[in-house]
C-alpha cells in the first residue's frame, strides 16, 4: 500500500480530541498549512475520518502542522495535524 | 565505554523516562529544579516520602530502593550562565515544560552539535510527541488550556509516551538510529 504513495504526495494523519485518524486520500505534499486545516475540519466535520467520531463544530484553530519526509522506515511523506504540545 | 544520557526535567516525562532508562548500559544525569507535590505524585514517578523533596533527589531515591540504579543528580534552573556545566554527554533528553528552557536546551544542543530527543505532551492527555532536534519546533503556551498532571487521569497515556521516548534513546544508544513518534491514546506513529 505505502509502495503507491508518489514522492509529491503526503498521508495526512490527525490528532483530534484524543482521537486519531488519517484522511481518506493523499494531498500534495507542499500544501498549504491553512489548505491542511481546512480539510480535516471538513472531514472530521463530516465523519469521513477512520477512528474519528464526527464532530459538527471541530475547529483546528490553534493546532500545528508538521511535516516529515519519508525515511526507510516510513517509506511515504507525513504531515501530521496536531495539538500543541508545550507541557513535558 | 558507557554513554552518558542527561535528562532535563524530571516531572510527568522524564521522571518515568528515567525509571524506563534503568536497564540501560548508561550513566544518567538528571537536571531538575524544583520540588515534589502532593499532585505530582498522581501522575509521576515520584513517591509519597518524596513529597517536598527536590524531584531530583526523591528520583535518585527511588531509582536506588526500587532498582539499585544510581543516577547523578543536578538540582538547578538551567540557565544562560550554567548552561555549559549542566548540559552535555552522549545524548540530551529534554522533558521540560516550558518554552523559554527548551529554547536554552535546543539552542545548546545545536552549538554543541549534541544529539537530542525532546518530549512534548499536548493538555488533558490527548497527544504526545517524541522529536529529534532537527524536526523540533518548539510550541508555545499561550492559547491554551487544561492540565497534565493534576490528577491520575492521564497517568496511562505520559507513561506510554515517556515508554516511546524510552524506545528512541535506546534505538540510538544500540543502533545507532533515530526514530521518532507521535502518540494519540488511540496508538503511535513512527514519524
Amino acid at each position: 500500500m505505502h509502495n503507491q504513495y508518489r514522492n509529491d504526495e503526503a498521508r495526512v494523519n490527525i490528532t483530534y480530541a484524543g482521537q486519531n485518524g488519517d484522511l481518506p486520500d493523499t494531498v500534495f505534499s507542499q500544501a498549504s498549512d491553512g489548505d491542511i486545516r481546512a480539510w480535516a475540519t471538513e472531514a472530521v466535520r463530516n465523519g469521513s475520518i477512520p477512528g474519528i467520531r464526527p464532530s459538527p463544530s471541530a475547529s483546528f484553530h490553534g493546532f500545528v502542522v508538521d511535516r516529515f519526509r519519508a525515511t526507510r522506515d516510513r517509506p511515504y511523506n507525513l504531515i501530521q495535524l496536531r495539538p500543541k504540545t508545550p507541557f513535558g | 565505554m558507557t554513554k552518558i544520557v542527561t535528562v532535563v526535567g524530571v516531572g510527568a516525562l522524564g521522571s518515568h523516562l528515567v525509571q524506563f532508562l534503568r536497564s540501560e548500559d548508561v550513566s544518567i544525569r538528571v537536571i531538575d529544579f524544583d520540588r515534589v507535590e502532593q499532585k505530582n505524585v498522581y501522575s509521576q514517578f515520584h513517591s509519597k516520602p518524596g513529597v517536598g523533596k527536590k524531584k531530583v533527589a526523591s528520583l535518585a531515591q527511588g531509582m536506588q530502593m526500587f532498582f539499585g540504579t544510581k543516577i547523578k543528580t543536578f538540582s538547578h534552573k538551567l540557565s544562560s550562565d550554567n548552561q555549559d556545566a549542566l548540559l552535555g554527554g552522549d545524548l540530551v533528553i529534554d522533558c521540560l515544560d516550558n518554552e523559554a528552557s527548551r529554547i536554552l536546551v535546543q539552542a545548546w544542543v545545536r552549538k554543541h552539535e549534541v544529539p537530542c530527543l525532546h518530549g512534548a505532551l499536548a493538555p488533558n492527555g490527548s497527544f504526545g510527541r517524541v522529536v529529534w532536534d532537527e524536526n523540533f519546533a518548539i510550541d508555545s503556551e499561550t492559547e491554551l488550556d487544561g492540565a497534565t498532571c493534576e490528577n491520575g487521569e492521564f497517568l496511562p497515556f505520559i507513561a506510554i509516551t515517556s515508554a516511546y521516548l524510552a524506545r528512541a534513546a535506546q534505538a540510538f544508544l544500540l543502533e545507532d538510529r533515530k526514530v521518532g513518534f507521535e502518540i494519540s491514546p488511540a496508538g503511535a506513529t513512527q514519524t
